[in-house]
């Protein structure tokens, strides 16, 4: 099962005509999840892509704050990995399923894609995932190659 | 005037040390707390972002970023620097993570370099302060009890550091502190009892 999280208007999200099977599960402006049910799903999906306007070289403050909701992914306790503290994900999901952040946006500057690509790895650490894509498009046209990706 | 934003906190909510030490250091110079909210009266921050010769943000870190509504907050300065908006001070930092590292900070900090460099304004220097927990989980009895003087002086230290940056408007290299007489097991250790102590409250409550 995929998790789509995205900041995208409705119409070019349609437009993308992304590949979705019927337990796939979107999240968007549109259709919101309640915090949660977001840990539940993000807790047994194979793949969370997160498509995401670049704002100063992070996720837009939609995706973000779906990323804020995922508090409950974790558990209350703290724990040491890759030598550093780290909350503990008290999902069975751990470290099975795979990570995609892709951020587009015009004019997005080397510090801002170097910066958006170590969030993007350190949130994959921290969420506990096997493994993390990172892709960048300067139009939304462009997210259409998702669908080779995803 | 230095603009403090008080971006969310809530970590070290009980850390007056932040603001009052802020305010205490600069030595008198006026200073104006704005909490960042969906409803804000926008007119008189941009007064106070063109007034201020310094603007401080302070927030907490989750996910390795600022909260989404700081970041909605900074979007929004930016559209105003685009309409014409003219922001002189410089901007300083203040990120907390309950995480033991103050380095676990470095990304959001990068992301508020990022909005300076889009909205034009200069960056004077960021503050990443790990172990922000601690100071809320003070208890005479608590497992903080050893740790209590010297754990809340590295956070003073830090501040009072951060502030004199601020007063003298200068730039600074960012820093980075955890509570280093606390060892990273010990921190986990303690907090994680703190946790198991406040859940086992909650079922009681419940019961």
């Amino acid at each position: 099962m995929k998790v789509i999280v995205h900041d995208l208007q409705e119409k070019s999200w349609q437009e993308l005509g992304m590949r979705l099977q019927e337990k796939d599960i979107v999240i968007s402006e549109d259709r919101r999840c309640a915090g949660g049910d977001i840990r539940d799903v993000i807790g047994s999906c194979g793949q969370l892509v997160l498509i995401s306007r670049c704002v100063f070289g992070g996720f837009s403050p939609f995706v973000q704050g779906v990323l804020e909701e995922c508090r409950r992914y974790f558990g209350p306790f703290l724990e040491m990995r890759h030598g550093q503290t780290h909350y503990e994900v008290r999902s069975e999901n751990r470290n099975t399923f795979g990570m995609v952040c892709c951020f587009y946006g015009d004019h997005i500057t080397p510090m801002e894609e170097q910066s958006a690509r170590i969030q993007s790895v350190s949130d994959g650490i921290s969420l506990q995932a096997r493994g993390v894509k990172i892709v960048f498009y300067d139009t939304v046209e462009k997210l259409r190659q998702l669908n080779g990706i995803v | 005037m230095i603009l403090f934003l008080d971006g969310g906190y809530c970590t070290a909510a009980t850390d007056t040390v932040c603001q009052g030490g802020i305010q205490e250091y600069a030595q008198g110079e006026e200073l104006i707390s704005v909490k960042i909210e969906d409803d804000m009266d926008w007119g008189s921050v941009c007064r106070y972002l063109e007034d201020a010769h310094a603007i401080v943000l302070a927030a907490d870190v989750y996910l390795d970023s600022v909260p989404s509504k700081v970041l909605r907050f900074l979007e929004r300065v930016e559209q105003a620097v685009i309409g014409g908006e003219s922001i002189g001070g410089r901007f300083y930092a203040i990120l907390y993570t309950e995480l033991y590292e103050g380095e676990q900070t470095s990304v959001a900090m990068a992301v508020l370099k990022n909005f300076c460099v889009h909205a034009n304004i200069t960056w004077g220097r960021g503050l990443g302060i790990g172990g922000s927990k601690v100071q809320t989980n003070i208890r005479k009895r608590g497992p903080w009890r050893f740790f209590r003087r010297r754990v809340a002086d590295f956070k003073a230290s830090a501040l009072q550091e951060q502030a004199l940056f601020i007063r003298e408007r200068i730039q600074g290299t960012d820093a980075y502190v955890n509570p280093k007489e606390v060892s990273r097991k010990e921190y986990i250790r303690r907090m994680n009892q703190e946790m198991k102590k406040i859940n086992r409250a909650k079922i009681a409550q419940n019961m």
